[in-house]
């Protein structure tokens, strides 16, 4: 079975393939939700999903569903567990249900209101209409839920004014009537508080309960060390340094770090003292033909009164002199200008060409967090619940969303532009070097190495510029905690997840996964089911134990390879090693697929994927077809060899 | 913000350009047979797209009587990745395509005025094409009036008052009609093609009528007219005289349970009563099995001037005159885009469409399309209904055949709309743009479902200004017959020339990317469309190809389109080669993949491209594989 979802140029592939994979977790007769045309390809039992061969994925070809994305991937979910009670939602390894109520009315903003019962577990919200054959089966971890409110008091008259809305963190909001009568409001509320906002009420994380086996261990897929020897690392210009290994130096940072090899101990414990934060320029990525270099820090504690440090304008000179290349280097202030000289009232700033002689300062106007908080909440309103066609475009441009996009690719391209075309070294911060700097490393070095286009590579891409170096996704996400309007949250990764996306929009066979690939991480960024997205920086995460008592992310992407594979992924590294993504807005695009997925008006079917997916199908079969021949051939041969003559 | 292309750019303006150039045989301009040179301005300097000036190329520029040429040096003529004009080199326009002239400096630009005499020095030209393309030249270091002459020669021969001033009656090179046409599209010239396509779609209770044989009802219509069956030739003459243009009810298509589509004009703004529409809805009411009342969908919403102050604006953001310009574009670009209404135009028509053919299929309601003079917004939403609605004008000859039929045949008038025709009370709107541009988005939401590619889109509308071609350069079929049988004042006779036959104009290696690789011929019978604003899309192929910074090098929707035609192409290779199973379907695989990597964007329109090696001959252009069956023909048993 396939289901498509809208695209022409890119995104996802193989949900149907999905479903059949997880199908083959349980018998038949417990699939709820599942036609019977999919569940007869049910027929093997447990175990062996991640070993699936590629070409029974394809499936049944040519069907033009008229599934929609999401109900599918609801359906997902539902199969995923083993269910006994058809009322009861299917549950994960670890999951408990905390309440249901029956006689409880989804909101449906396009299908109107429908009845059915609702079920709060410690992981998720989970409604069945009562019309089994309404698409509004609605399945939504509680980490997605930003807000809950009452509607609705005791005075409340007419139908379905009293009830919960729920505001999310993926592109909508539900709202679900409730009977005064029933008294279900109360306990629900209660339960919904409290599982969707754990450290509110001292609560652990779903991702502690959670207790599932994969073949796959995303745990071990980033090795901070192996990474640098992937790289060349030990080399001549550059060290391994585990200075930080007690996170004393700096503790948003990791225990292991790359700084040039001239650069001793002391040194570094001067310029930490000199950069917010303590945030010292290290290695992200370095050429490895060239020596150019990649480096992250934040800003330097200039001030008011324009501090200098000799420290570390010489540890600055020392990454220059590294690449033997190039006699200067570039330094990229992520910021606009403007906000980089006000920081100096704060202490902060940037740093001064006289300070740092062969150094070029260039601010790339990548706005802040604050910014990019509210550029998304318009967007959101632009596409949830209803779209106004008439006002599409003209919306578009006032969320200014997609040119905070074209501002951070266009930085993207000119750092590789630096690194690449003239082999100079390029240092990048913004003000404390964990969002925009992150933003701007990863995506640089995603069209730098073809590595970090692989599944696996993107993995440890997240991995190494977002986790280890300190983006505080505890914060910008507000995992568990029930501040809505924190100011800290922002969707920073959200924004560089974007970028991805809109690259592979511009080299549809650069990269090996396809974009649900991306909206699966983008989910579980959310989800709070995996521990991979807990937490603020590396150390916090040795603290709560993260790695021992929750599963990894990537242990689930990569226990089922085939369902983020794209299609039309070439392992073209010699061809093309650099991608140059032309920043321009004429080129970037509204992600679709991801901002208006919970708007059913926009869904469509039938992407340019599912028939290139058949056409490999087809050729697939004509190659074994041509392969079945040979052997026959082969066999008669040496049949009329050695028969007599 | 620095110019990241800055470094990848050769700087041409060095001293070499003061020089004679020195062309061999394949730079030089060409002349067709019966065109002749007007004007040749030497060392002229065409500037980069936004270079701002100053970046450019030397070269010989002409104007004939057909074109306007820049031969230059740097032009190898041997480059895979641009689509080979037979008629018009690389840097070559029909003049017709030239939309306005202007006399540019550091910071003027005059609009020239056609009629106009130039006496004064020109030392900078821009020329914008009705195509989104642009040139700007410098005649610094031509030679005296060098810039005056070419001025001078263009305002005279691009602005022609007079049809037979087209160049389509002094080309005299003998025409053989390819024996392949027929098959390639029908004309909708002849009655037997009327009655064919009334067989076809099982249509009854509808009739030809000869009425207008000889266009002695109306001109602006074909000979052969489809009427309700109930209602004779004479009460028709009558009713006839009461419609704009003589454009009483036409069938134009039918579904075979008998909903049938109509278009017509509105009745003459001097009568009120509408007796005689009401009878002729009494007799299409007849004409439906069930006797089902019409639906008259009236199209008037859309005139000629929204789609042409649409189409400027939209050309405003395609044809950014410096790179300040363009940054500024760039900024504001969906404000900008919303402004033009462009989208919301493409919105409305594919909503019309969807109506139209909602309430042919679901409703099995007979719709009758009504517009002031019948034939402009009446030809988009008819041909966009019948492509929904039946796959065979998602073919190659269906979809041209549809073309002639709604609008050649059926009297849009091209010469006026299109510009051919200079002429102030003449009212320029490019609703044929405006209807390619909704295919478009139907190929993008069914990518399956057409036999052609947007190549193909993008190239039909190229053509449309290549006035060699009778196809686009009539009002009506009437003005053709004239033409033909030479009784055009003051014109010799014309030789049809048609625009279908794609090989006058494009040699083997390029009519092979027409084919949609991904072509299905079992797709499914009705297309889903979505017309909101908010699900369509800038045609990027078509608008922005001539600004080469948007080019994506070794990206885009080509790299997809290519490997779509590797991948078919192994396909049938490996059918080809399982009779022997000798493996040898493996081979010039890597040759495929190397084209691949060196293909960008814009291809095959791809212009920055001087320098690049050219690609190695690839055994999957060649059109017997490609053009165009459906691999899913051939089953896999």
């Amino acid at each position: 079975m396939f289901y498509s979802f809208r695209n022409y140029t890119g995104e996802l592939m193989v949900i149907g393939n999905m479903l059949e994979m997880e199908e083959n977790h349980f018998p038949k007769s417990n699939l709820p939700f599942v036609d019977t045309k999919a569940s007869t390809l049910s027929k093997q039992d447990n175990a062996i999903w991640g070993k699936t061969s590629p070409s029974k994925s394809y499936g049944s070809s040519s069907s033009t569903s008229t599934e929609n994305v999401v109900s599918t991937l609801e359906r997902k979910n539902a199969t995923s567990r083993e269910v006994n009670n058809t009322d009861d939602p299917p549950l994960l390894p670890g999951e408990k249900v905390a309440s249901q109520s029956r006689d409880v009315t989804y909101l449906c903003p396009y299908d109107g209101p429908c009845r059915g019962i609702l079920t709060i577990t410690n992981f998720k919200l989970y409604f069945r209409p009562v019309d089994k054959d309404t698409p509004n089966l609605i399945d939504v971890p509680l980490g997605v839920v930003s807000r809950i409110e009452k509607v609705g008091g005791a005075s409340s008259r007419g139908e379905n004014a009293y009830g919960i809305d729920i505001f999310c963190k993926d592109m909508r909001n539900l709202r679900f009537a409730h009977k005064q009568e029933n008294h279900s409001r109360r306990d629900v509320f209660g339960h919904l508080q409290q599982f969707a906002f754990p450290l509110s009420h001292k609560l652990k994380f779903f991702a502690f309960e959670y207790a599932e086996n994969f073949p796959e261990n995303g745990w071990s897929v980033y090795e901070p060390i192996a990474e640098l020897k992937r790289m060349g690392v030990n080399n001549d210009m550059w060290k391994i340094s585990k200075i930080n290994d007690q996170y004393d130096i700096c503790d948003s940072y990791p225990a292991i770090w790359a700084v040039p090899a001239q650069a001793n101990d002391d040194d570094i414990k001067s310029v930490a003292a000199f950069r917010s934060r303590g945030r010292v320029p290290v290695l992200s990525w370095i050429h490895t033909e060239s020596q150019a270099t990649i480096t992250r820090c934040s800003q330097p504690l200039v001030g008011v009164s324009v501090k200098r440090c000799r420290e570390d304008e010489r540890y600055i000179q020392l990454i220059m002199d590294a690449n033997a290349q190039s006699h200067k280097m570039f330094i990229m202030d992520a910021r606009p200008s403007a906000n980089a000289m006000a920081n100096r009232a704060k202490g902060g700033g940037y740093e001064s060409e006289d300070a740092y002689q062969n150094a070029e300062l260039v601010f790339l106007d990548v706005h802040n967090i604050h910014v990019m908080r509210e550029s998304l909440r318009k967007l959101k309103e632009l596409c949830y619940p209803s779209i106004d066609e008439t006002k599409w475009l003209s919306g578009l441009e006032s969320t200014y969303w997609l040119k905070h996009i074209k501002c951070i690719l266009t930085g993207a391209v000119r750092i590789v532009d630096k690194v690449e075309n003239h082999k100079t070294s390029v240092l990048v911060h913004c003000s404390d070097g964990w969002d925009r700097t992150a933003q701007l490393t990863a995506l640089s070095m995603l069209l730098l190495d073809p590595y970090y286009r692989t599944i696996k590579g993107f993995e440890v891409l997240i991995e190494k510029e977002w986790l280890s170096f300190g983006h505080k996704f505890q914060q910008r996400i507000g995992h568990g905690d029930d501040h809505h309007s924190d100011a800290d949250r922002s969707p920073v990764f959200l924004q560089f997840i974007d970028c991805v996306w809109q690259i592979t929009q511009q080299f549809p066979n650069a990269f090996e996964f396809n974009d649900y690939f991306l909206i699966t991480i983008l989910d579980h960024l959310y989800s709070c089911r995996f521990g991979t997205f807990l937490c603020n920086s590396d150390r916090e995460r040795v603290q709560e134990k993260v790695k021992e008592q929750t599963i990894s992310l990537w242990s689930y992407t990569n226990s089922q390879l085939d369902l983020y594979k794209n299609p039309l992924y070439y392992d073209n590294n010699h061809l093309q090693r650099v991608l140059m993504p032309v920043a321009s807005i004429r080129h970037i695009k509204l992600w679709k697929a991801y901002y208006c997925r919970w708007n059913l008006s926009m869904r469509t079917q039938d992407p340019v994927y599912q028939r290139i997916r058949e056409l490999l199908k087809l050729k697939s079969q004509l190659e074994q077809q041509v392969e079945i021949s040979k052997k026959e051939q082969q066999s008669r041969i040496s049949r009329s060899n050695a028969s007599p003559a | 913000m620095t110019d990241l292309k800055e470094s990848g750019f050769k700087s041409y303006l060095d001293e070499s350009g003061l020089e004679t150039i020195k062309l061999n045989d394949l730079q030089q301009t060409k002349l067709l047979d019966g065109e002749t040179t007007v004007s040749t301005a030497n060392n002229v300097m065409l500037f980069n797209t936004l270079s701002d000036k100053k970046k450019g190329t030397y070269g010989i520029l002409t104007v004939t009587t057909f074109k306007l040429s820049f031969a230059c040096a740097s032009d190898n003529g041997l480059d895979n990745f641009h689509q080979q004009n037979l008629l018009l080199g690389m840097n070559d326009i029909c003049l017709s395509s030239i939309a306005t002239i202007y006399q540019t400096g550091e910071r003027t630009k005059k609009k020239l005025i056609p009629g106009q005499n130039i006496s004064g020095k020109i030392k900078e030209l821009l020329i914008i094409c009705k195509n989104m393309r642009s040139f700007e030249f410098s005649f610094k270091d031509s030679e005296k009036d060098g810039g005056k002459t070419t001025a001078n020669a263009l305002i005279h021969h691009a602005y022609p008052k007079r049809h037979s001033l087209l160049f389509a009656y002094d080309y005299l090179e003998p025409y053989v009609k390819s024996p392949q046409l027929a098959k390639e599209v029908t004309m909708f010239r002849k009655k037997e093609d009327w009655s064919r396509e009334l067989r076809r779609t099982k249509c009854e209770n509808w009739r030809i009528s000869d009425l207008n044989q000889n266009y002695q009802t109306s001109p602006y219509l074909t000979q052969s007219l489809i009427v309700p069956l109930s209602i004779s030739d004479f009460s028709l003459i009558k009713s006839v005289e009461h419609f704009n243009n003589r454009f009483c009810p036409v069938w134009v298509w039918g579904t075979a349970k008998g909903a049938a589509l109509v278009r017509m004009a509105d009745l003459l703004p001097a009568i009120s009563d509408s007796k005689y529409e009401n009878e002729l809805f009494e007799h299409i009411r007849k004409s439906h099995p069930d006797l089902k009342q019409p639906i008259i969908i009236n199209l008037n919403c859309i005139s000629s001037k929204d789609v042409q102050a649409s189409y400027l604006k939209l050309r405003d953001i395609c044809v950014p005159d410096s790179s300040r310009m363009f940054k500024r574009q760039d900024f504001k670009l969906y404000g900008l885009l919303d402004n033009s209404k462009w989208l919301a135009l493409v919105s409305t028509c594919l909503g019309f469409a969807v109506e139209a053919a909602d309430c042919l299929h679901k409703k099995v309601t007979t719709v009758v399309l009504q517009e002031g003079n019948g034939q402009d917004t009446n030809c988009i939403i008819s041909s966009l209904c019948q492509i929904i609605l039946d796959p065979y004008f998602r073919t190659k000859p269906g979809f041209q055949s549809l073309i002639q039929k709604e609008w050649v045949s059926l009297g849009h008038p091209f010469a006026y709309r299109l510009g051919h025709i200079h002429d102030k009370d003449v009212e320029t709107a490019p609703f044929f743009l405006l209807f390619l541009d909704c295919v478009w988005q139907l190929q993008l939401q069914h990518p399956a479902a057409f036999q052609f590619s947007e190549t193909y889109l993008t190239t039909l509308w190229d053509s449309a200004h290549i006035t060699l071609f009778d196809t686009f350069i009539f009002n009506n079929d009437h003005q053709r017959m004239m033409a033909e049988s030479g009784t055009t004042n003051g014109a010799s006779k014309l030789v049809l020339r048609s625009i279908w036959d794609w090989r006058e104009q494009f040699s083997e290696s390029d009519l092979i990317f027409f084919a949609n690789p991904l072509y299905q011929d079992n797709y499914q019978q009705i297309l889903e469309v979505k017309h909101g604003i908010s699900s369509l899309e800038i045609w990027s192929q078509c608008y922005f190809r001539w600004l080469p910074e948007l080019e994506i090098k070794n990206g885009g929707r080509p790299v997809l389109d290519l490997y779509n035609r590797i991948l078919v192409n192994e396909i049938l290779n490996l059918r080809h080669g399982q009779a022997d199973a000798n493996g040898r379907y493996l081979k010039n695989i890597d040759e495929q993949m190397d084209l691949l990597k060196k293909v960008n964007s814009f291809f095959p329109f791809s212009h920055n491209l001087f320098g690049q090696t050219s690609a190695s001959s690839n055994i999957f252009l060649s059109s017997d594989v490609l053009d165009t069956q459906s691999v899913f023909n051939l089953t896999t048993e």
